[in-house]
């Protein structure tokens, strides 16, 4: 069976509407063999994994994103069409496996007869076997078998049941049609995996007749489009000529083409996909109802009865609330052990580095540049997984399609879709996965305000900043002897964000004012206990997505901001050396403090310091220095930079390692020591005022630091404009909201 | 002048009805790959908290639906 080993991997697609359990069987039958690849030309992630057949050949499945027919409103439903459309693309499938909740068959059997017609061999998986069993509902798979002439096989990706058996059924099909009917003969007949009627019929696929008979007119658009442009399939045609406008594989004079056919033919697009989707029901509709049998359904479910409380009109949005709280609270509390290993980890490292190595700049290039970075990124992977793991339970519940429904209207009024609220409550980890969330939104206008607005919800690499600030701006009091004025504060930052976004949101809006079909039509699934391969997988995913997609981005700012801090104009380096040294020697400090000033002589002379001065004008008007200025700007490669910097600029010495390691206080009041001494010096007036530490709160709450963001927004949005808009803007938010906040309290 | 049909806003909460047709095709072509279709019966479940969206049952299977997108099924009297 092996004997094709030269020949490129077999292609498998998975495909599916949304709800069907498609990732589910999709981990089941790949197990942890799988990674994420984007297509080409379109923003969309698939989901590959390696399928071993019993015969021990292997092949590529591929997790198509759900859709309910290859009529698509979003950017994730246009892959499936658009890969289908076009044998020529990479990801086009050998073989496909339609996956079908079978409790709902008659509703996903479109989807499936649309797959029929274009003639690549398919396999119809009934999934949810268990449930169906559960609920009485008896499926006839061997009626279904015969009336589609498919192989159909019962399986449940919850329990696993019968994965095995549709893999097998899968190779059996595969070699059906890619080998000659000899060999097919000689194929092991197993009784425990036969499928009936299965094998004769597959074969017969490649010239069988159309399940949906086109239209007159529809026959002649696809015989048009068929001579024109070499296609063979009469349904393949005819979504070409349904979808031409945005599919990306036809040159433009072939859309030229397309459209002068439809034209002359007088093809009404939208009108004939109704009329074949009525038409399919009406075909398919007697078929599924003589092969399964359900029993009458009880009108209140547990689901009816959960969501007679989590979408109650009052209740259910304090219950969101009140969720996301918790959520918030389990991230601060179980994310403190596990960032507090990472950061003495890589502290300890680094020390251990400096100690054994010799003291020059590839080392420091290696501890500072190189271990800081990593240790920066590495630091957030905790609070970010937590967030993602939680989430992804919400969403594997069915919780997140309720949040969509309730906050649907809310989210409308400020430019977005209720699918929005997903990427914003991601936004509170890390935009980077949060923007790519936005996704399922089909309306261009939706996407792109959400795109635009998430960075303002602060993220997990604000509080760094956020702490060391509130610590030194707001006094330790509690209010009513319970409320900690402190912990106000930082409620307020994130109020702060959310503000911003929604503001921005509506004024995109209005400035944008596209008319374009906006959809929200979501299911809402049936209540679930969670597959928890799933959460961990999806978890597993965003994760990855933070650490490959921000994190090389984040760690080759820090090593050019390392060169910016480490080396200067000229001489200006070995001249800041010997002031250093005189000043220690006049000053007789010991060799800690003596090493402290050295660090900080070099930063003020370095490009950085340089930059710092320069930019001094410019930032004055919020209360900074120039000093500042050098932490703001080292704060592009991530924003918790912006404590490190401060603490080489006021000179820690020793602690200057410590400051970063938020169990040790002691650091962090010596850092603010250090601040509240810092004078202007030209004024002689303390640089650290009430009004100064809000200013630079309400500039790290609004502020684009983070080139790892633009960098997915370019992406997402297919050009830098977004990006460089969206750094303007929110550049100028932070200066104007940092100017008023310092003007108000100074 | 009197209309002869309803849409979906215009169920009471637990009423149902069958629809019969749709008043615009883009949403037409949505709503019926979802399973919205003449002869289905739709169920009002309940209104979102804010408003302009519905809960609603199409043959027993749960959907949130929009203001424009619930007006657009027209329902029988």
């Amino acid at each position: 069976m092996n004997g094709d080993e030269g020949s490129p991997p077999l292609k498998i697609a998975l495909i599916g509407n949304p709800n069907s359990g498609k990732s589910t069987v999709f981990n089941q039958m790949t197990g942890l063999r799988q990674r994420t690849g984007n297509f080409p030309g379109i923003t969309v992630e698939v989901k590959e994994g390696t399928l071993h057949f019993p015969s021990g050949q292997e092949a590529i499945l591929f997790d198509f994103p759900g859709t309910y027919s290859l009529y698509p409103t979003s950017t994730d439903e246009k892959v499936v069409a658009s890969v289908l459309t076009n044998p020529a693309d990479p990801y086009f499938p050998d073989a496909m496996v339609y996956v079908a909740d079978v409790t709902k068959l008659e509703k996903h059997l479109l989807l499936f007869t649309q797959l029929l017609d274009l003639n690549v061999p398919l396999l119809l998986a009934l999934n949810m076997s268990d449930s169906a069993t559960a609920l009485g509902i008896k499926v006839n798979a061997a009626k279904l078998s015969e009336a589609f002439g498919v192989p159909v096989i019962s399986i449940s990706g919850r329990t696993g049941h019968n994965t095995m058996r549709l893999i097998v059924e899968l190779e059996k099909m595969v070699h059906g049609t890619r080998d000659t009917g000899a060999e097919r003969q000689a194929l092991p007949e197993d009784p425990v995996y036969r499928v009936p009627f299965s094998m004769n019929r597959v074969v017969s696929t490649v010239n069988r007749p159309l399940f949906y008979p086109l239209t007159e007119s529809e026959k002649q658009v696809s015989d048009a489009i068929r001579q024109n442009l070499e296609v063979e399939n009469p349904y393949r045609a005819l979504l070409i000529a349904h979808h031409s406008t945005w599919l990306h594989f036809l040159k433009p004079q072939e859309k030229e083409t397309i459209a002068t056919i439809t034209s002359t033919k007088n093809f009404q697009s939208l009108r004939a996909q109704v009329d074949e989707t009525l038409e399919r029901y009406d075909r398919f509709t007697p078929i599924s109802q003589a092969a399964v049998a359900s029993p009458p359904t009880f009108p209140n479910t547990p689901t009816d009865r959960i969501d007679a409380v989590l979408t109650h009109r009052l209740g259910g949005p304090l219950i969101f609330f009140a969720v996301m709280m918790l959520v918030f609270q389990a991230i601060f509390e179980w994310s403190s052990y596990p960032m507090d290993w990472i950061e003495s980890g890589f502290g300890s490292l680094s020390e251990f580095l400096t100690t054994q190595m010799p003291s020059a700049w590839y080392t420091e290039l290696l501890t500072d540049g190189i271990l800081a970075g990593l240790g920066g990124i590495l630091v957030f992977v905790p609070q970010i997984a937590i967030l993602f793991l939680l989430i992804s339970i919400l969403e594997e519940v069915g919780y997140m399609a309720r949040v969509v429904f309730m906050f649907d209207k809310t989210m409308r009024r400020f430019g977005m879709n209720g699918r929005s609220m997903v990427s914003l409550i991601s936004g509170t980890a890390c935009a980077v996965p949060a923007i790519m969330s936005s996704r399922t939104i089909g309306n261009w206008q939706e996407r792109l305000i959400t795109v635009m607005v998430t960075p303002f919800i602060s993220c997990s690499a604000r509080i760094p900043v956020y702490l060391v600030l509130i610590g030194m701006a707001v006094p330790a009091i509690k209010i009513g002897g319970f409320l900690s004025l402190q912990s106000l504060v930082f409620g307020a930052m994130y109020v702060l964000g959310v503000l911003a976004a929604f503001a921005s949101g509506w004024a995109m809006k209005h400035w944008l004012h596209r008319r374009e079909h906006s959809f929200l039509a979501i299911e809402l699934p049936v209540y679930r206990i969670p597959v928890w391969k799933n959460v961990l997988l999806n978890t597993w995913e965003k994760v990855k997505a933070f650490i490959v997609g921000a994190g090389k981005i984040i760690l080759v700012v820090s090593i050019a901001l390392w060169g910016l801090s480490r080396f200067g104009p000229g001489d200006a380096i070995e001249q800041a050396d010997k002031t250093a040294q005189t000043e220690a020697q006049e000053l007789k400090l010991d060799t800690l403090d003596a090493e402290g000033l050295v660090q900080q002589r070099r930063l003020e002379a370095s490009w950085a310091g340089q930059a710092g001065k320069w930019m001094e004008p410019a930032i004055r008007p919020l209360g900074y220095d120039w000093k500042i200025g050098i932490a703001l700007l080292t704060s592009f490669a991530a924003r918790e930079v912006f404590t490190g910097t401060l603490a080489v600029l006021y000179n820690m010495g020793g602690l200057e390692a410590d400051i970063n390691d938020r169990s040790d206080n002691v650091a962090k009041a010596t850092l603010r020591e250090r601040m509240k001494k810092e004078k202007f010096s030209d004024t002689g007036k303390p640089v650290y005022t009430l009004a100064t530490a809000l200013s630079l709160l309400v500039f790290y709450a609004l502020s684009m630091q983070c080139f790892s963001t633009l960098a997915v927004v370019r992406r997402e949005t297919g050009s830098w404009k977004w990006a460089a808009l969206q750094f303007v803007f929110m550049s100028v938010a932070a200066y104007l909201g940092a100017w008023a906040v310092y003007i108000l309290f100074s | 002048m009197q209309r002869r049909y309803r849409t979906v806003p215009d169920l009471k909460v637990n009423e149902s009805a069958r629809a019969i047709a749709f008043d615009d095709s883009a949403l037409a072509c949505k709503l019926t790959s979802m399973g919205f279709l003449p002869g289905t019966r739709i169920e009002m479940i309940r209104k979102s908290p804010f408003g302009s969206a519905y809960y609603v049952k199409a043959d027993g299977v749960r959907f949130a639906l929009r203001e424009e997108e619930a007006a657009s099924i027209l329902l029988e009297m």
